[in-house]
């Protein structure tokens, strides 16, 4: 097989007579921002979850750096830098900004019961380490000043902020980015746009859904669509943009 | 700080309130009341960690602390209530008492890896028929657990560990010696389990308990195995429940099927809302109050009937403690000590 990051084959998955998601081929080309677009109920957020196995497909396979991937655990796949954001955001309320990036900084060894209860020197080196990484995160998220809030008291957008703060935490291999612009302010959005193009110049592949067409036309290069469940376009923004089925199934509808 | 205040002088109030509505004996009461406070206590520890801590809803709690309760009695000296099967040797109480824990966590494994996996509710309704299984399990395997008539006679191995000095002290003052000693060793094992639980909460896994309680699935999304750290918190707080229930029948000095009824968890968790969800002490200190109100109920009781019999006395008690619930879920759902910024009791 190819030596793509992720390649997916044949994934299909059924609620009742709903073919939510069906999907032949999708292939992601290294160090490229790829998004995903699509009318609502398109299936973009199913697939996600098929991918990233926080859902069961009906049939077909997932490949994600040189692993087959189709029965692992989500938990696992996220170990393996495949990390991702949620449609409707999802911080932890009742923890401070702060904390939240600490759980998703902090290691998995020192989560451990014994470790935790023991507390070696290097557990406590490991999280003194982390508050470098947290405070650059945050200042690039312009999130400092919120940081010991309770992640409940943030605004919508910067909910989804600090879920992108979390995120990079992993230092993922890939990023799927499920509507990171909705909710956010048009001058964030710009900003956001710019961290996300720096982010994928360092090195971090990124996989988004977005209907803000100006800001997916603008920032990816490539763009995928799909409707009902299946991919009916795929290139670059110029050419997705001319596709007549995508005219006709998406595009057209806000362009009148 | 306020919060502190406040228990304070609830504390306060309610001592002064049990010494002075008990002209001879107020130690006795006072003993008595701090005794069975302490156990309760514990045992809303446990519910802690797994409510307020990682946001498991455990209504079962009575046969985790039935299933420590009994697993130690079995493996000391002990006699079964009805033949009277006289059982003379044992394991040391301290070995024992460990196996006992330990039995506990292992039936928090055995009913947490099935349902862990599973929507929160599951656990809640699992754990409340896990509970009524173990009790009428208990009453129909007579030959092993005495049934009904239940075990007595175990008390020996912990009381001949007593000091002189606390028989002594206990004479001199009216008390129950014995009573003192289990009272004693119940707040010491609160002491120790605090410290415990105070360094973990704080800890990282602490941290990733809590994240769980937040949102599975974003934990999920960060790389975190969720269901093992449920797991994990899920035994623990067994493991405290098997404690303080081991606690409960040594200071009954017996232990029958009807010792882990339902009610007990019910109580247990009133003792948990009152002292406040999530903070540390908090169930310790709701427990005092909740065992001072039940002694007020019980001259209510008296006010209202001529000489209360058995049900009355429990009929009024569960009126007041729901009243009470109530009362504390509207006016103050953090409880006595709980953080109002994670409160963990929405009532709207
Ligand atoms: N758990 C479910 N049970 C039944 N149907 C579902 C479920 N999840 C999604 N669907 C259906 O599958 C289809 C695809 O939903 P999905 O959320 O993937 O769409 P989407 O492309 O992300 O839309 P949007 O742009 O509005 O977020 C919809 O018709 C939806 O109703
Ligand atoms: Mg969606």
């Amino acid at each position: 097989m190819s030596n793509n990051l992720l390649s997916i084959r044949s994934l299909k998955k059924r609620f009742g007579g709903l073919q939510a998601v069906n999907v032949d081929k999708f292939d992601f080309n290294e160090n490229q921002i790829t998004s995903l677009i699509g009318p609502n109920g398109a299936g973009k957020t199913t697939f996600f979850d098929l991918i990233t196995r926080f859902q069961n497909a009906d049939s077909g396979s997932i490949n994600f750096d040189g692993k087959n991937v189709t029965r692992l655990n989500s938990y696992k796949l996220a170990r393996l830098g495949m990390v991702r954001t949620f449609q409707l955001t999802r911080v932890f309320d009742r923890m401070s900004v702060y904390e939240n990036m600490q759980f998703a900084g902090s290691s998995i060894t020192n989560e451990g019961f014994l470790n935790s209860l023991i507390q070696s020197s290097s557990l406590k080196n490991h999280e003194k380490l982390l508050i470098e990484k947290i405070n650059e995160t945050l200042e690039l998220l312009n999130l400092s000043d919120m940081k010991n809030s309770y992640a409940r008291e943030l605004s919508g957008g910067q909910k989804k902020l600090l879920e992108l703060g979390r995120s990079l935490m992993k230092s993922p291999k890939i990023l799927l980015l499920d509507e990171p612009l909705a909710g956010v302010n048009p001058k964030l959005s710009e900003q956001l746009l710019q961290i996300i193009f720096d982010l994928n110049k360092k090195g971090i592949n990124i996989l988004m859904v977005e209907h803000n067409i100006d800001a997916v036309m603008k920032i990816s290069e490539r763009v995928v669509v799909m409707a009902e469940g299946k991919i009916i376009s795929d290139g670059k923004p110029d050419f997705v943009r001319s596709d007549k089925n995508v005219i006709e199934a998406y595009l057209g509808s806000s362009n009148e | 700080m306020k919060k502190y205040i406040i228990a304070f002088f609830l504390l306060v109030i309610s001592f002064l309130y049990i010494f002075l509505s008990n002209e001879t004996g107020g130690a006795r009461v006072f003993v008595n009341l701090m005794t069975f406070a302490g156990i309760y206590g514990l045992a809303a520890i446990g519910i802690n960690v797994h409510f307020g801590w990682t946001g498991l809803l455990n209504f079962g709690h009575a046969a985790f602390m039935g299933i420590g309760a009994y697993t130690t009695v079995l493996l000391i000296p002990h006699s079964l209530g009805r033949e009277g099967v006289v059982i003379s040797s044992g394991l040391p109480l301290p070995l024992a008492i460990l196996i006992g824990i330990l039995a506990a966590a292992l039936l928090g494994l055995f009913l947490g890896l099935p349902t862990l996996r599973l929507r929160g509710d599951y656990l809640a309704i699992v754990t409340i028929a896990a509970a009524e299984i173990f009790r009428l399990l208990v009453r129909d395997f007579e030959d092993l657990t005495g049934g009904v008539y239940g075990i007595i006679q175990f008390s020996d191995s912990l009381q001949n560990s007593r000091p002189d000095f606390i028989t002594r002290f206990g004479e001199s003052y009216d008390i129950s010696p014995s009573q003192f000693w289990v009272g004693l060793l119940t707040w010491i094992s609160i002491i120790v389990v605090l410290l415990i639980l105070s360094r973990l909460k704080k800890s990282p896994w602490g941290r990733a308990l809590r994240a769980v309680r937040e949102d599975e699935d974003a934990v999920r999304a960060l790389g975190k195995n969720a269901v093992l750290l449920k797991l994990q918190s899920f035994m623990l707080g067994a493991a405290i429940g098997g404690l303080s229930g081991i606690f409960l029948v040594f200071n009954y000095g017996t232990v029958q099927a009807s010792t882990f009824v339902p009610v007990l968890t019910f109580y247990v968790w009133a003792a948990l809302i009152l002292g406040g969800v999530g903070s540390l002490a908090g169930p310790a200190l709701g427990a005092v109050i909740f065992w001072v109100i039940i002694a007020g109920t019980d001259s209510i009781s008296r006010f209202l009937f001529e000489s209360p019999d058995g049900q009355q006395l429990a009929g009024v008690r569960f009126v007041i403690v729901g009243l009470l619930i109530m009362f504390f879920m509207i006016f103050r759902p953090s409880g006595i000590l709980g953080k109002k910024e994670e409160l963990l009791l929405d009532v709207k």
